[in-house]
């Protein structure tokens, strides 16, 4: 569809629903074209792309939520949505405790655009091929006779999302993405160890151009080498550093989760009832900030149409607030922070972290080790999760270094870590001036996924939980 | 929102393996779904949204000289159809070729399963969906006056068809149910949580009534957790996280890992991977089966198999591609972007879960946790979401920042036992597995 026919059906489907005494309805349209392909045993033989569009719309009516959604491009299939989620609203309405009320802030209207060097769509296949070939050839140099497998995948994305709601708010938002990543697995004998790198932006064709393979897939090389020889991690408790890439996972799935305003509403965050309290050590400031240019978190608008901005959630260790909804900030009587998102069409949007970190302090890394007489230092940061009502987490880190009498030593292979997030952040020691924010990846929450980054400096800890086998 | 079940689903998907195979392809298959979702979810004791989705779906693999090409959009009409066979055979021309390609699926006549579409779930409306969370807060309250409840319904109806170039014509109706519910108690400035869910195909198997009381029983009796001493302990895996540990298992048999070299079971067909307690049968045509299908992915007849037998592995699992390339059999475990077990069931014991804990003198209890392996390195290292140090063959307190670890291998080699009694959701057996020996890490 084009962009004006759109735009018309919006406007038609939110005026028929003040028609129909809607409290308030916001209607978006989101369609996404993506292409990739995957380059696996020498050969790109595995190239995809394909299209996704529809409309979700989301009604307040009788102090409820209704939704609904539909792939349909016709007007006469939206607006039999928009009677479904009038219908919905009405169930929701059977059994509310109080009703929605949603913060008073005035209707939005822009178009923005993410700024790209080279259009994915004008590269040529073979060009993609070419440069994701060159990751794989370096990657199969670095690791030698040790290469078991190598996975390249290369893949772009042009996002629409258009606004709409009764408050006036007509926004319409394109966003260009690319996405890198490489896997390799090594063998030696019987042992097997894998690594992965992913390099991911609000850019064009240029992140390739801009991304080394020596940065990232002989990085992913040379530690699934070297972690072939590594012993494994201890199990207990250490005092430990974190890498960048574990301070980022840190962030997000121990802190943010919580500071999600949603999450606290509902009764499921340790942070409720904490605001304006001292909840870290001194040296731990922490913010979620949307508008990093190019950062793959990054964007101008949410999905309610509200601007994104910088959020500050610990300043000097005290908690300083959330991140909101129109929903959210409305109970909570605070602005809207503009972090709510929604995953495509047939998701209503819900809170968000966007490019989330600790900030810099002014330690050296060798500064923050010097004193540890046996600990651990983790870094490349995978995945992780917490279990944010009791505040308890678990961050998987891509590789080890043991520190002994305050020098690092030999690596070890990677590990799970786990501590309680008030107790990690109170027992933080000092944070690093290097500081990195690279963690890009696909956050879940409530069945949806989300583009999200994170980072920050080397941070100390007191002590940690390795979940190691030594 | 009504339900429009049309019979035109396998000739759209004919049009499209169709205007593949005109646009060059050599093979070409394609998979086109429709279908609605309601679901209702709750937070904090109240309905939070309610929602009515559809869905529509065309999917098309091409194939040239082995490449590859796939192309996707979210619609169902005809148009849509002609376009996505087309996309996906330019694609496959401009992909490499892969010479380990030999063939699409052969039709071959499909087994019947029972009980994969429910009329009552297809019709049901959305205030019906409500009750079934609704009635859970009240359950999770009768319980427990403070407890903080979430959650969410969901029934869904799928109707798809895939066809293929070789003549390969498949459709089914399916439908899916499931509740689930988190109650949080907080006393005294401690928390305790615990998640309870129910899923069906059918809404004869579906009991959503009493979950709120339950999850809200087993969150009250995580408060007070603390952490323990780091040891090398016995570890009994609840049925919830003994299947973690399982479906590890089955993802590094999948063939494709195995053939690409990234899979710790490299060469272990035929071999012993685990004790003799484990036998795993792999069933995807058990009615009402929350994983049972006629046909998989490639639209290949599914049929039963063992993967573990007594603890040797017998069989990688397969797709229609990785079989081919390894000239085994293919075990129909394709999926439309990979490789997946159906309803995994393990063979039982002959004690129950409480004998076997009964008999651990100092151990823990793994009720929830991902105790999965890395597939390629075999490396298990993994959160207890939720457990309890086991004393003298009692459970005693629940576990706070505690963590297993250990080496795949070695971990299914010490399975000491499996229970006789265990979990069953449609299709799935969840028993108890008991491991004799592994690294528990914690703070105390």
């Amino acid at each position: 569809m084009k962009e004006d026919a759109v735009r018309r059906q919006l406007e038609r489907v939110r005026d028929e629903a003040i028609r129909k005494e809607a409290d308030f309805a916001e209607v978006r349209y989101a369609a996404t074209t993506h292409s990739g392909l995957m380059l696996q045993d020498g050969r790109a033989d595995r190239v995809g792309a394909g299209r996704r569009a529809g409309m979700g719309l989301r009604i307040l009516s009788g102090g409820a939520w209704g939704f609904a959604s539909t792939e349909s491009p016709e007007a006469c299939d939206w607006l039999a949505a928009l009677d479904d989620a009038l219908d919905m609203a009405r169930v929701s309405a059977s059994r509310i405790e109080e009703p929605v009320v949603l913060a008073d802030t005035p209707g939005a209207v822009d178009q923005t655009k993410t700024s790209f060097e080279i259009d994915p769509g004008a590269v040529s296949f073979d060009r993609k091929v070419a440069a994701v070939r060159g990751y794989e050839e370096a990657s199969g140099q670095a690791a030698g006779e040790r290469a078991a497998n190598l996975m390249t995948g290369y893949n772009d994305a042009h996002q629409l999302e258009m606004v709409c709601n009764t408050r006036g708010t007509m926004i319409s938002s394109e966003t260009v993405r690319t996405f890198l990543w490489h896997a390799v697995t090594t063998e030696n004998g019987s042992v097997r160890q894998r690594s992965r790198e992913v390099r991911a932006a609000q850019a064009g064709f240029e992140l390739v151009e801009k991304t080394p393979a020596a940065d990232f897939s002989v990085r992913a090389a040379n530690r699934a080498v070297s972690l072939l020889t590594a012993p494994p991690a201890p199990a207990g408790k250490f005092p430990a550093v974190f890498h960048p890439s574990i301070a980022g996972l840190l962030v997000h799935e121990a802190l943010g989760h919580n500071a999600e305003a949603d999450h606290v509403l509902a009764g499921q965050s340790i942070l409720d009832g904490k605001l304006g309290t001292q909840i870290a050590a001194p040296c731990i400031n922490v913010v979620d900030d949307s508008g990093i240019p190019g950062s793959w978190g990054s964007y101008r608008y949410d999905s309610e149409g509200t601007p994104g901005r910088r959020r500050v959630i610990i300043e000097g260790g005290i908690l300083k607030g959330f991140l909101h909804s129109l929903e959210t900030a409305g109970k909570m009587g605070v602005d809207p922070t503009g972090s709510a998102r929604a995953d495509g069409f047939a998701h209503r949007p819900i809170v968000r972290m966007s490019n989330t970190m600790i900030l810099a302090g002014e330690s050296a890394l060798e500064d923050l080790i010097a004193d540890i007489d046996l600990g651990i230092l983790l870094s490349a940061g995978q995945w992780g999760y917490v279990w944010c009502e009791k505040g308890q987490y678990t961050c998987h880190a891509g590789e080890g270094v043991m520190i002994r009498n305050g020098q690092l030593a030999e690596q070890v292979r990677d590990v799970s870590i786990s501590g309680m997030v008030l107790e990690t952040l109170a027992n933080a020691l000092g944070v690093s001036r290097d500081f990195e924010i690279e963690m890009p990846g696909n956050c879940g929450k409530n069945g949806q996924g989300m583009a999200v980054n994170g980072g920050g400096p080397y941070v100390k800890v007191r002590e940690i939980v390795v979940g190691g086998q030594a | 929102m009504t339900r429009e079940a049309t019979d035109d689903l396998p000739k759209i998907a004919e049009i499209a393996c169709q205007a593949a195979i005109k646009a060059g392809a050599e093979f070409a298959d394609s998979f086109v779904e429709r279908g609605r979702d309601l679901s209702v979810s709750v937070e904090k004791n109240a309905v939070d949204l309610s929602s009515a989705r559809t869905r529509a779906s065309v999917s098309v693999r091409a194939f040239v000289a082995g490449g590859t090409g796939w192309w996707s959009a979210s619609t169902t009409s005809e148009d849509a159809a002609r376009e996505a066979g087309r996309m996906a055979a330019e694609l496959a021309k401009a992909a490499e070729s892969d010479p380990d390609f030999v063939s699409l699926v052969i039709p071959a006549p499909y087994p019947e399963v029972a009980g994969l579409y429910d009329e009552k779930v297809a019709s049901l409306e959305a205030p019906e969906v409500a009750c079934w969370i609704t009635q859970n807060i009240d359950s999770a309250l009768s319980f427990a006056s403070d407890a903080i409840v979430s959650g969410w319904a969901e029934s869904s109806w799928r109707q798809t068809a895939l066809v293929n170039s070789l003549g390969v014509k498949a459709s089914e109706q399916a439908t899916h149910a499931s509740v689930s519910v988190q109650v949080v108690i907080r006393r005294n400035g401690d928390v305790g949580s615990f998640y309870e869910w129910d899923a069906a195909r059918c809404l004869k198997d579906l009991e959503p009534g009493e979950l709120g009381a339950r999850a809200a029983a087993e969150a009250a009796k995580y408060l007070k957790s603390r952490p323990i001493r780091t040891a090398t302990l016995p570890v009994v895996f609840g049925p919830l996280a003994g299947r973690g540990l399982v479906l590890g298992l089955c993802a590094a048999a999948s063939a494709e890992d195995v053939q690409r070299k990234r899979s710790f079971l490299v060469g272990r067909l035929g071999d012993r991977i685990a004790s003799e307690h484990l036998t795993l049968v792999d069933d995807p045509l058990i009615p009402g089966g929350l994983s049972s299908a006629p046909f998989d992915g490639d639209g290949f007849p599914h049929k039963q198999m063992t993967l573990v037998d007594r603890g040797f592995l017998r069989t990688y699992l397969h797709s229609n591609y990785t079989a081919n390339k390894s000239g085994e059999p293919n075990t129909g475990h394709a999926t439309r972007v990979g490789i997946a077990p159906t309803n995994i069931r393990p063979k039982l014991g002959e004690r129950t879960g409480a004998e076997l804990i009964g008999e651990v003198e100092e151990g823990i209890y793994v009720v929830l946790g991902h105790p999965s392996p890395d597939t390629a390195s075999g490396q298990i290292s993994a959160l207890v979401d939720a457990g309890f140090k086991i004393e003298k063959g009692e459970l005693t307190y629940p576990l706070q920042s505690t963590m297993v670890a250990g080496q795949a291998l070695e971990v299914l080699g010490a399975i000491d036992a499996i229970s006789s009694d265990y979990r069953e959701e449609p299709g799935v057996i969840l028993p108890t597995v008991r491991v004799s020996s592994m690294r528990v890490a914690s703070g105390e």
